[in-house]
């Protein structure tokens, strides 16, 4: 496997990786913005944004806490919600953890903590294309660090953006009008309709979500909060079943 | 900042942790069994669209009955956009706008 040509400092990495992160930043301020707009209309308080962007900085399980919090739902409901929105980072982290061989475990878990589907994406192509896997053995340990420092370039700079974004967005929804509420309140469902739609176009996962928006209703009618968790759940377990009972008959 | 929002912020971010640092730790070079990779995606995209139902059309248990057409209309105009545009954005302010426009 070719190995990445050597670079002429060793900020070289982080500052290539910033520089490949532009789009990222483009795709993260509207989003963080908007974040910190909804966070406004459901009444939660600019430290607990900043707060929230900063220790959680996962969109999608921000935005779904949003309402949760603001109606003072149970904790253990909100977190759960989370470590299921959020599984998917333990694929993304367990993908690109062998790039990082050589490294010492500090910085790596350090490094781990700006991890989002973005960051992970684009260095994850990038080591790809670049044949970048480090030797077993620790013999080519500064590949690893390169490599870190690439993706570093890239996750915390997106993550200041975030952060920054979702406080701005935030300070400007203090000047939205009251009548634009209903609105900013859209915001939320209507970000994840339309990532979902983006991410779904094809392939059967588009039925699990349509599935699983259809049984949400019913089952928050009749078991409450937990009722559309489990249906959710529930729905994802019978899909993954449903494809390996497909494929052994094929 | 009110406390119980502040812990219940920081359980989300520890566990949020946990999932990001743990393959680091435990699996080192390894890497996640496909059929477990595929089912975490399918438990994301089914909670999201979960999360979708409930916050358009849920407040306190019950169904918003007099807000749900406005909001139904806001979630076709999103998905048409989006899909359109291929950006998730743009598909978040167009149904914006159209919850806007049933509003005034």
């Amino acid at each position: 496997m070719a190995s990445v040509p050597p670079t002429p400092s060793a900020r070289a990495p982080f500052r290539t990786g910033a520089a490949a992160a532009v789009p990222i930043w483009l795709a993260f301020v509207p989003t963080s913005f908007a974040l910190g707009l909804a966070a406004r209309a459901y009444g939660l308080g600019l430290g607990e944004v900043l707060l929230m962007s900063a220790f959680v900085y996962a969109g999608p399980a921000q935005f779904a806490a949003l309402e949760p919090l603001a109606s003072a739902k149970p904790a253990a409901q909100v977190i759960l919600t989370t470590l299921l929105i959020n599984l998917r980072f333990a694929v993304m982290s367990a993908a690109i953890a062998p790039y990082f061989r050589g490294v010492g475990r500090t910085r790596r878990l350090l490094a781990a903590h700006v991890l989002s589907a973005s960051s992970f994406v684009l260095p994850f192509a990038h080591f790809q294309r670049q044949g970048a896997l480090p030797a077993e053995g620790g013999a080519r340990a500064d590949e690893g660090r390169r490599n870190l420092d690439y993706y570093l370039g890239i996750g915390l700079t997106s993550f200041v953006v975030w952060v920054v974004g979702s406080g701005a967005g935030y300070l400007a929804a203090l000047t939205v009008p009251a009548a634009f509420g209903e609105a900013l309140r859209f915001l939320l469902p209507g970000y994840f309709a339309s990532l979902l739609t983006i991410e779904l176009r094809r392939g059967p996962a588009m039925g699990v979500a349509a599935a699983s928006f259809l049984a949400a209703l019913p089952a928050a009618h009749l078991w409450g909060d937990w009722g559309w968790l489990g249906s959710a759940v529930a729905i994802g377990t019978a899909a993954l079943l449903a494809e390996r009972w497909i494929r052994a008959r094929s | 900042m009110d406390t119980r929002t502040v812990l219940t912020i920081a359980g989300m971010a520890a566990v949020t942790y946990l999932i990001r640092s743990l393959p680091q730790l435990v699996l080192g070079d390894r890497r996640i069994p496909t059929g477990l990779d595929r089912y975490l995606r399918y438990l994301a995209h089914a909670l999201i669209a979960a999360v979708i139902a409930v916050s358009l059309f849920l407040a306190r248990g019950r169904i918003e009955t007099e807000a749900a057409p406005a909001r139904a209309a806001a979630l076709a105009a999103a998905i048409v956009v989006a899909a359109w545009s291929g950006r998730p954005v743009l598909g978040m302010v167009a149904g914006a706008a159209v919850v806007a426009a049933f509003a005034a």
